[in-house]
């Protein structure tokens, strides 16, 4: 059998090429290229400033790119305005999460699958929300504002979900959440990419990230300064110390 | 040294307008001086809008403030027209510290809509007592020329020497202002007004002194347009005009002095140009003379989306294409530009309350009014 | 005991109205956090439609859908022509904005059809009710008025709460940045909602006209009052602004049965300067953080 010389290469589940982006007069990324492959965990790491969020915003469509381009699963993306990323497959949690308070808990995430046709699909969404976050299901009817930190963590984790994604962008999901609860974020990140969700992951917890991560991708001053397999990183004492400060 | 160069400026802007006002009629004359008194008033206003960032839609009661006061201190006292401009002006700084105070706390469409009240309230308040304020008739300010020019000046041309002497001198007045420290202030307590606060300054105090200082121009105004023409009543001083004022700021270019003359020179010569053209088309009067409104409706809001800077500022652009060695000048408007002056960063900015993420493209410096 | 009675239940239809006009204020305020002072104005723009729908054809009810009709497009076309682009500028660019479209509506309309006061029918009788030989102090008419409005605020709360939709709506106007994240297509949900503000004010417009005579400036007073409505409830919140249209409609129904119809204009603005002086967020809303 000769399948593994004539199988064909799965294309990226997403590809940056060359990317420009910035706000007002200024840059914030320069030439940033990226392959992500299917299923997998890809953390972005730097210190503040490098353009971590920058980058995820660029692919989002939150930030026009000045320059480069943006493919998803080989479809060329750039551009696009959030909205039509999010209903082309790319699932965005902000820096800070977004919740949205003063809805509550199931408006919330209703509101993620809601451009989605069909009531069932709808529906099996919600339910298996609720089956695999608990704590939501028992606060369904609360205002969001009234969540914890790790609670509104979840909250917005499910509701990216809601959308059915392929890409998951998730921007520092462990700030201001307790140790115990950047471990459970991690292990859900984990059990995504497990399930077939690719995952690109901007955290200033660069050891957290790099623990569940497959590959690397260090950012400095808008562009990437090195790109490894996340062991290689987590072992590069010279660059973890120079970039990621541990 | 400034000061030394806007006295030049006014010197100079002072003789050739005396000599304007020898070669042209006397109907230009009359309209020289109508736009004088609307450049103090207008210059005023964008003092308070463009640089200290509140809204007035009420600047018209106080031009109202001014003529009655003067009116009546010239009827019951006899004093003389210097000593009654300074008194109107008084008063009328006086009515803005009121209304200051009363508003100090309020913002954007709070401030807006009480300023409205006071337009739409004050013009009821002088029908209210007949007697007093000579009801719909009104009463009058009588300005004559004075003795020293001779009996046969004309006194179209002394009304226009008079109002152009007052808008230069508060011109003078107000560039000084602006490059002072109270100019200073007032900017950076509109731009932010906690920023301000935190760094030491009397935000409540600097929006009360803006009230005060604007309300005294259009107080001022009003006693030299009552002199110019004879009316002091109820129907002169209606919303339209506070209106007026303000489109004549936002066309000139809010926050800018020389705007204000452009926005008053608009406000003057482009209605009776456009109503006699309407008429000469065959418009009723009464038709003909709504199509102002609508020429004034339109420019604000064409103006407000096409060219947030106004005349001056599409000027200085013009100047600034011919001229790029000139280093860009300090900004001084409050409406911000479809591009240009390049916005901050998300990330730059303190955290607000609600925990939603603020997309930086989509993020835009907040002007508080 | 029975004129207190008859005062409550007129000024209780009127302040319908108020609460009308304080409902779309809020509605805009939510969606684009701008007021809209041309919101009497398009209420005023679309009376002259029904007016003329009216005399062409006979009948009042195609001119009320046609006013209605008028209100959902006019305010939908404004929001993504003249708003669109001052909606994330300086909040001074979108007061301008919209103080200009109203004089521009008002001056529109003066040169269409002139100044003179015009007669608006009324859906029903407005002669007084009875019940038995006591009069109600109120006439079918103004019963019709507070209905259709109670019905029309009960259907946009139904619209909201219950309806995608209106969930969408909500987000909108809550969260923009995260909305779009989530597929919420923004700008539509915005535009959505001058439209239905622009029907709550269109609805306010050929209600109250018969009372008022329809004029250019006819909507001036009932705008004020509408706003004044809209912050004594607070601006976020819209059953606050039905309160407060009644509060205001009662109140000022006492002071012209009690007092003199003619102190009723400066009783409203005395209520407007009392709440903008004591509590501008209004009485029904959560208090502003207090500044550093």
């Amino acid at each position: 059998m000769s399948d593994q010389a004539t199988a064909p290469a799965e294309p990226d589940a997403l590809a940056v090429s060359d990317l420009d982006a910035g706000y007002g007069g200024a840059l914030a990324l320069r030439g940033i290229s990226l392959a992500i492959r299917p299923a997998s965990i890809t953390a972005v790491l730097g210190a503040n400033g490098a353009g971590k969020t920058t980058l995820l915003r660029a692919i989002s469509g939150v930030v026009r790119p000045r320059g480069g381009r943006v493919l998803v699963h080989g479809r060329d993306m750039t551009g696009r305005a959030p909205e039509d990323m999010a209903r082309g497959g790319v699932a965005h949690v902000p820096e800070g999460q977004g919740v949205i308070g003063e809805l509550t808990v199931e408006e919330n995430l209703r509101l993620g699958a809601l451009w989605r046709r069909g009531r069932e699909a709808r529906a099996a969404a919600l339910a298996e929300a609720y089956q695999r976050f608990r704590v939501l299901a028992d606060r369904r009817r609360r205002a969001a504002a009234t969540l914890s930190g790790g609670e509104r963590q979840m909250l917005v984790i499910a509701r990216a979900l809601m959308a059915q994604p392929r890409v998951l962008l998730l921007d520092e999901p462990s700030l201001g959440l307790a140790p115990r609860v950047v471990a459970q974020v991690m292990q859900l990140t984990a059990e995504l990419r497990d399930s077939g969700l690719t995952v690109l992951l901007v955290e200033q917890n660069a050891r957290s990230a790099l623990s569940i991560a497959d590959q690397g991708v260090v950012l400095n001053l808008g562009q990437v300064v090195a790109s490894a397999a996340a062991a290689t990183l987590a072992t590069d004492v010279q660059l973890r110390q120079h970039y990621l400060g541990f | 040294m400034t000061l030394l160069r806007h006295l030049a400026a006014a010197v100079v802007l002072g003789l050739i307008l005396v000599l304007l006002t020898i070669r042209l009629d006397p109907f230009r004359d009359y309209q020289i001086a109508e736009i004088a008194c609307y450049v103090i008033a207008v210059a005023g206003l964008t003092a308070l809008v463009g640089w200290s960032g509140q809204i007035s839609l009420g600047h018209g009661a106080f031009m109202a403030i001014g003529a009655y006061s003067a009116a009546l201190l010239q009827l019951h006292w006899h004093w003389p027209l210097y000593v009654v401009l300074l008194a109107s002006t008084v008063i009328t700084a006086a009515s803005g510290a009121v209304v200051g105070v009363a508003a100090a706390r309020l913002r954007g469409p709070y401030l807006a809509g009480a300023t409205l009240l006071l337009a739409v309230a004050l013009p009821s308040l002088a029908l209210s007592d007949n007697n007093l304020f000579g009801g719909d008739q009104g009463l009058t300010v009588v300005a004559n020329t004075p003795a020293f020019l001779g009996a046969s000046f004309p006194l179209t041309r002394w009304q226009a020497w008079l109002t152009c002497g007052c808008a230069l001198i508060i011109l003078v007045l107000l560039a000084n202002l602006a490059r002072s420290r109270v100019g200073r202030s007032w900017r950076a307590a509109g731009d932010d007004e906690v920023a301000a606060a935190l760094a030491g300054l009397n935000v409540a105090r600097l929006r009360v002194l803006a009230f005060v200082v604007s309300a005294a121009c259009a107080g001022l105004a009003g006693v030299l347009l009552a002199v110019t023409t004879s009316i002091v009543s109820p129907g002169a001083f209606t919303l339209t005009l506070s209106v007026a004022l303000l489109t004549g700021a936002v066309l000139g270019g809010l926050g800018s002095l020389a705007g204000a003359v452009w926005g008053s020179l608009v406000l003057v010569l482009v209605p009776t140009y456009v109503t006699d053209v309407a008429t000469s088309h065959g418009l009723s009067s009464s038709a003909g003379s709504n199509i102002p409104v609508v020429a004034y409706g339109v420019v604000l809001v064409v103006v407000m989306l096409l060219f947030p800077n106004g005349i001056q500022g599409g000027l200085v652009r013009l100047y600034r294409l011919a001229a790029p060695r000139v280093p860009a000048p300090h900004w001084r408007g409050r409406a911000q530009p479809e591009s240009g002056a390049p916005v901050s960063p998300g990330p730059a900015k303190p955290p607000r309350a609600s925990a939603s993420e603020h997309s930086a493209s989509e993020h835009q410096e907040e002007g508080s009014i | 005991m029975a004129e207190l009675g008859q005062l409550t239940l007129g000024g209780l239809s009127v302040g319908m109205i108020y609460a009308a006009i304080g409902l779309s204020l809020v509605l805009i305020w939510r969606a684009t956090r701008i007021l809209n002072y041309a919101q009497g104005g398009m209420a005023m723009f679309t009376t002259y439609l029904a007016f003329e729908v009216i005399n062409r054809t006979g009948s009042y009810w195609a001119g009320f859908a046609a006013a209605l009709l008028g209100g959902l497009l006019l305010g939908g076309l404004i929001e993504r022509v003249v708003i669109r682009p001052v909606e994330n500028k300086p909040p001074l660019n979108a007061i301008i904005v919209t103080i200009g479209l109203l004089i521009f509506l008002e001056g529109l309309a003066g040169v269409i059809y002139g100044g003179q006061y015009r007669s608006f029918p009324a859906a029903y009788s407005i002669n007084g009710l009875k019940i038995g030989s006591a009069a109600l102090g109120i006439s079918a008419n103004d019963v019709f008025v507070a209905v259709a409005v109670l019905i029309a605020a009960l259907l946009l709360a139904l619209l909201f709460r219950y309806t995608a939709v209106g969930l969408r709506m909500r987000a909108a106007a809550f969260s923009p940045p995260v909305s779009r994240l989530l597929g919420v297509r923004v700008g539509r949900m915005l535009t959505l909602g001058w439209a239905l503000a622009g029907l709550i004010g269109a609805l306010a417009g050929v209600l109250v006209s018969p009372s008022t005579f329809l004029y250019p400036n006819s909507m001036d007073a009932i705008f004020v009052l509408g706003f004044t409505a809209a912050v004594i409830g607070g601006l976020d919140s819209p059953a606050g602004a039905v309160a407060g249209g009644l509060i205001l409609g009662v109140l000022l129904s006492y002071v012209s049965g009690y007092l003199g119809s003619d102190l009723v204009p400066l009783f409203g603005l005395a209520a407007l300067v009392v709440v903008l002086m004591i509590r501008p967020e209004g009485l029904f809303s959560a208090p502003a953080a207090r500044q550093v």
